[in-house]
């Protein structure tokens, strides 16, 4: 049963890219329908399979070796990110429609553009289940290839000049991660003789250099991941992708670098090596101050999905931080990991809500005003952590670490949520700003209602393993909350103040524009450098073939004397044998 | 039980069929295309037949003393029949492919003469036993590819011919006297004989470097190593079965499966380590990976980039030979077939949007998947294949290649490695790009350099079928690397046997 389950998990995405295929070719245009049922179905047997109990799968056949498993770590994870799927989905037949009303009267360019999303959607989705199930190293770098490569048509998908540079810069940013991700493997792999992922955290924990290994694995998931310095392509990618496509990216694609380092990195292993104690401890540095740049960089931004891209960096860099406790704080991880899990999930869901929302306030339906802002509200106020599943999640990250007494993470932590508190608040501000009446689709309200809800009520649905989380007690309840109201005055005072002041919107995208100069100016001397070998090969050829022609005039040459040799040749017989008899006297004189 | 008329029929299969050929009319086309077809198949037939003794344990020679101590043996050996395999499947395929390309052009009966020819060489190479037999067919081949290279007739292609003897000839000339020494040496030495040259290492140790270096220096010529390469890039102009043959089975992969057999038969792996030449080729063979790469970004053209990227990849092998290990012996022996399956592909391609749309250009080919889905997606499979990202049959040899530099202790063939994969994406990428993402002509942006339309399909079925098969074999051999007989699983074989006698 739970077989058939996965194969069709697997498979049903297949189908249903098959299926797009199909439609452009044997359909007629005008009956077209990209977003059918059985499209938004694309993500439910994953769904189901998350909640279906666990189960392994060993097959020989595949690849390297396939090692397949739902475990306590993989069900949660399958669940909200096949939950977001589904949701997102839902949420791009609505956001679409217009599009294919185009495409169904015949607009070639919404034709082209709906069939390509349409085709490469399951299959990104395909990619990110692989992903999750797969305990093998060939079957993730499978996964996570074909969820990046597949991606980049949601990324680029309106074609505009802003979406091809956000596709580019995704694009070089993917590729350079795969590298790393590569050689971190094959470096761990090879020094294990293993094929497991399982193996790679042995082998990282035991091996001579495995800092050197974790530190490439962590780079090149941190890509996926927006850690501090790879994580241009995000505020580059969020703003010009549809909001569905946005909602996937940030919630559920960024999770899969988060999973990728707790599958490979040997967290909480208690005979942790000073070294990688050490790189924990840098990660730890690393992942807190993306919290707080991405936060301070964030607010100045105008479009309102620039401010939540750098709210999934700064987020993102909490977890970070969290997941090098495992390394730096081994014996904390046990009670920490199900609140790193339920983080993630809550921050998909409500991530995925709150890029939803940004779609639903440039179509806004006839709603009373204060009602949409407060459900607009709701998913940013959860990601502070002061309502619902984001209190509990802030909770159950927070209890262990107190319990072990690390009081300057929580508290640092907890200043962290300021940022995200403003970050929240100037994306809700500047979708107030931009906001636009009409247009609104059922679908695309319904599946935003239904992300913000999944997102209120993370706990309850998430299948974690039992007791291990619990809500607040009330004593603790000032103690999570109070970063909303101040970030919400923080935002209110800085903007009061900097009304008057006409300070320039710093680029989203910061350090790109550095990386992009800094390339150009590499590039210079190789130009050089390349011109002169040019030149250099250029002049060895003219220099060879001159001599060739040289050997070969003076070969011509020699042909010329055969006819003089021919003319005497009587007399030079005849000196012939004058010399050897001369020779033959001499000899017999000896 | 000796079967000794498998590999000799097998031979003769390509070699009478050639002779066949040219007897007949040059317009007997119908009659040429069955014999062709007919030979193509009877050969797999008897290929997979040796496969399967060799599986069972058989090995079947053929042999005859030419004068004393110069002997011209066959033999069917697990390396052997792999290369074997390799050619006489993609034979079929390129002479399917063959037959659509050349409809209703000028002399096709010296192309199909030559072509078989050319197969049979390769074959014989496969089959070779010693260092005699297998010269005489590596010159053959020489010969035998120079009509195919200038087909066209035109001046660039006679002078693209001109450069490929002249490089091919010299390194034959290097290889012969490289031969004779060792002759000389060590009298008739049998790929087959266990025993490797040990027992010369501690008198002629300079000797047997030279020797060496004069057989790996006269067959990377074939392999186009860097700085050997120039012939390559420019035996561009022959027509693209030819391309695609000359790729993925016949000149290159002669070069390189020499290597092997220098490597693992002649000097055996522990002397060559001993000597310490394994790793001046890895060095060679890294600086020949990365070199091609780099000309690669750099071209224009599609089969240019291809060539480029040939160069590059082939070099996998024999990087892949000088890591002491089994897991490099795998590498090497799997990649020998996956590069071939992948670069016939991406070759197919290349004649498919030539003939069908007149594409030569990569910036003429934006928007071309719509028009021509089934080759843009086989390009697209053959690419991803190249840059080594799963489940294509790349990612698996790449894997494999990685894993054997570890064991090997040498860390910066793994950077080689990743370098050459980032490469690859930035050289393969942009065209899959163009081909996917850009609009085109077909959606009413500008028109084909020179569009017609050759079938019912997107283009004619036996330039297209051909291509799908090897498309899917070569993701085949990826997603189902753990089956038996598949390229992995025979690559494994082979190196147990060679680390494990």
């Amino acid at each position: 049963m739970m077989t058939l389950l996965l194969t069709l998990a697997l498979l049903w995405p297949l189908c249903i890219a098959g299926r797009a295929v199909w439609l452009s070719y044997r359909t007629p245009e005008a009956q077209r329908d990209y977003f059918s049922i059985l499209w938004l179905s694309a993500a439910w047997p994953a769904l189901l399979l998350a909640y279906a109990g666990e189960a392994q799968w060993v097959i020989d056949a595949w690849m390297l070796g396939g090692l397949w498993e739902l475990n306590s770590l993989s069900r949660p994870w399958l669940a909200f990110t096949a939950l977001l799927w589904s949701l997102a989905a839902v949420h791009a037949r609505g956001y679409f429609a217009a599009d294919q009303v185009n495409a169904q009267a015949g607009d070639q360019d919404a034709q082209r553009r709906l069939l390509r999303l349409s085709l490469l959607w399951p299959l990104t989705l395909l990619g990110n289940v692989a992903l999750i199930i797969a305990q093998d190293i060939a079957s993730f770098y499978l996964g996570f290839a074909v969820m990046t490569f597949a991606a980049y048509a949601l990324v680029v998908h309106s074609g505009t000049r802003e979406a091809r540079l956000g596709g580019k810069a995704y694009l070089i940013l993917a590729v350079i991660g795969e590298g790393l991700i590569l050689g971190g493997f094959l470096w761990a792999a090879g020094e294990a003789e293993t094929l497991t992922l399982q193996g790679v955290r042995e082998s990282i924990l035991l091996a001579e250099h495995g800092v050197w290994m974790a530190t490439l694995l962590w780079l090149g998931f941190g890509v996926k991941a927006g850690v501090i310095g790879l994580h241009v392509w995000l505020p580059l990618a969020h703003p010009v992708a549809p909001a569905p496509a946005s909602a996937v990216l940030s919630g559920a694609m960024i999770k899969a670098g988060l999973l990728g380092w707790i599958s490979v990195l040997p967290l909480g292993e208690a005979a942790i090596s000073p070294l990688l104690s050490q790189f924990g401890h840098t990660m730890l540095v690393l992942g807190l101050v993306a919290a707080f740049t991405a936060a301070l960089y964030g607010v100045f931004q105008r479009h309102p999905k620039a401010v939540l891209a750098y709210s999934s960096i700064s987020q993102m860099g909490m977890l970070t931080a969290l997941v090098a406790m495992g390394l730096a704080a081994p014996e904390v991880w046990p009670l920490l990991w199900p609140g790193i899990v339920l983080f993630a999930a809550h921050h998909a869901l409500a991530k995925g809500a709150l890029f939803m929302g940004t779609s639903i306030s440039e179509h806004l339906p006839r709603w009373p005003l204060p009602l949409i802002g407060g459900l607009m509200a709701l998913p940013g106020i959860s990601l502070v952590g002061a309502i619902g599943a984001g209190m509990v999640s802030k909770w159950s990250v927070k209890s262990p670490l107190y319990e072990m007494h690390y009081d300057s993470l929580t508290k640092l932590l907890t200043l962290a949520a300021v940022g995200t508190a403003t970050l929240v608040s100037v994306a809700l501000w500047r979708q107030w700003q931009q906001r636009q009446q009409g247009g609104s689709n059922g679908w695309q309200c319904g599946a935003w209602l239904g992300a913000i809800a999944a997102a209120l009520l993370t706990p309850l649905w998430l299948p974690l393993p039992a007791d291990t989380i619990a809500m607040p007690p009330t004593s603790e309840w000032l103690g999570i909350i109070w970063p909303l109201p101040v970030g919400v005055a923080l935002v209110a005072v800085g903007a009061v103040l900097l009304r008057r002041s006409n300070i320039k919107v710093p680029p989203a995208g910061d350090l790109w524009w550095l990386y992009a100069k800094a390339v150009g100016a590499a590039l210079v001397p190789v130009a050089v450098v390349s011109r002169e070998c040019a030149k250099l090969k250029a002049a060895s050829v003219t220099t060879s073939k001159r001599a060739e022609e040289a050997v070969m005039s003076y070969l011509t040459r020699l042909l010329a004397a055969e006819s003089w040799m021919r003319h005497h040749a009587s007399g030079l017989m005849m000196v012939l044998a004058v010399l050897l008899a001369a020779l033959l006297m001499w000899e017999g004189q000896r | 039980m000796n079967a000794a008329w498998l590999p000799l029929s097998t031979l003769a299969t390509s070699l009478f069929v050639t002779v066949v050929i040219l007897a007949l009319p040059e317009e007997a086309r119908k009659l040429r295309t069955y014999i062709n077809l007919l030979a193509a198949v009877i050969k797999l037939v008897l290929v997979i037949l040796m496969i399967r003794r060799v599986a069972a344990g058989h090995e079947d020679v053929f042999s005859f003393q030419v004068v004393g101590g110069v002997d011209f043996v066959l033999r069917a050996d697990a390396l052997g029949v792999m290369f074997a395999g390799l050619s006489s499947l993609l034979w079929l395929c390129t002479t399917i492919y063959a037959i659509g390309y050349l409809e209703d052009s000028v002399n096709r009966k010296r192309f199909f003469g030559f072509f078989s020819l050319c197969v049979a060489s390769t074959l014989g190479i496969a089959l070779a036993d010693n260092l005699f037999t297998f010269l005489i067919f590596y010159e053959m081949l020489t010969l035998s590819t120079y009509p195919l290279v200038v087909h066209s007739g035109t001046a660039k292609a006679l002078n693209a011919g001109k450069i490929y003897l002249r490089y091919t000839l010299t390194g034959g000339v290097v290889l012969l006297l490289g031969t004779v020494l060792l002759y000389s040496l060590t009298g008739e030495h049998s790929f087959s004989s266990e025993e490797g040259l040990g027992n010369y290492l501690n008198d002629h140790r300079g000797l047997l470097i030279l020797i060496f270096a004069l057989l790996v220096g006269g067959l990377a010529v074939k392999a186009a190593m860097v700085p050997l390469h120039g012939w390559l890039p420019r035996a561009m102009v022959a027509p693209a079965p030819v391309s695609a043959l000359l790729h993925a089975v016949a000149v290159v992969k002669a070069g390189a499966f020499g290597i092997l057999r220098v490597i693992y038969d002649l000097y055996g792996i522990e002397l060559s380590v001993e000597l310490g030449v394994t790793t001046v080729l890895a060095v060679a063979a890294s600086i020949t990976i990365i070199y091609g790469s780099l000309r690669a970004l750099a071209q224009v053209e599609l089969k240019p980039r291809l060539a480029f990227s040939t160069v590059s990849q082939v070099s996998y092998v024999i990087l892949g030979v000088c890591l002491f290990g089994p897991f490099g012996t795998i590498g090497a022996l799997a990649h020998l077939l996956h590069q071939g399956l992948m670069k016939v592909t991406l070759f197919f391609c290349a004649g498919n949007y030539a003939e069908e749309l007149g594409i030569h250009r990569i910036d003429e080919m934006d928007g071309a998947g719509q028009r021509m889905p089934l080759t843009s997606l086989a390009f697209t499979i053959g690419a991803m294949g190249m840059i080594g990202l799963p489940p294509v049959a790349g990612f698996i040899t790449k894997w494999y290649l990685g894993i054997g530099a570890i064991q090997a202790d040498m860390y910066w063939v793994v950077a080689v490695l990743v370098a050459s994969s980032t490469l690859n994406a930035m050289y393969f990428l942009p065209i899959v790009h163009r081909l996917w993402f850009r609009p085109g002509p077909s959606h009413g942006k500008g028109s084909w350099p020179s569009e017609q339309h050759l079938g019912r399909l997107e283009t004619h079925g036996w330039l297209l079928w051909p291509m799908v098969f090897t498309a899917m074999a070569s993701l085949g051999a990826g997603l189902l690397a753990g089956l038996p007989f598949s390229p992995l699983d025979w690559a494994t074989r082979v190196a147990i046997g060679e680390y494990l006698p």
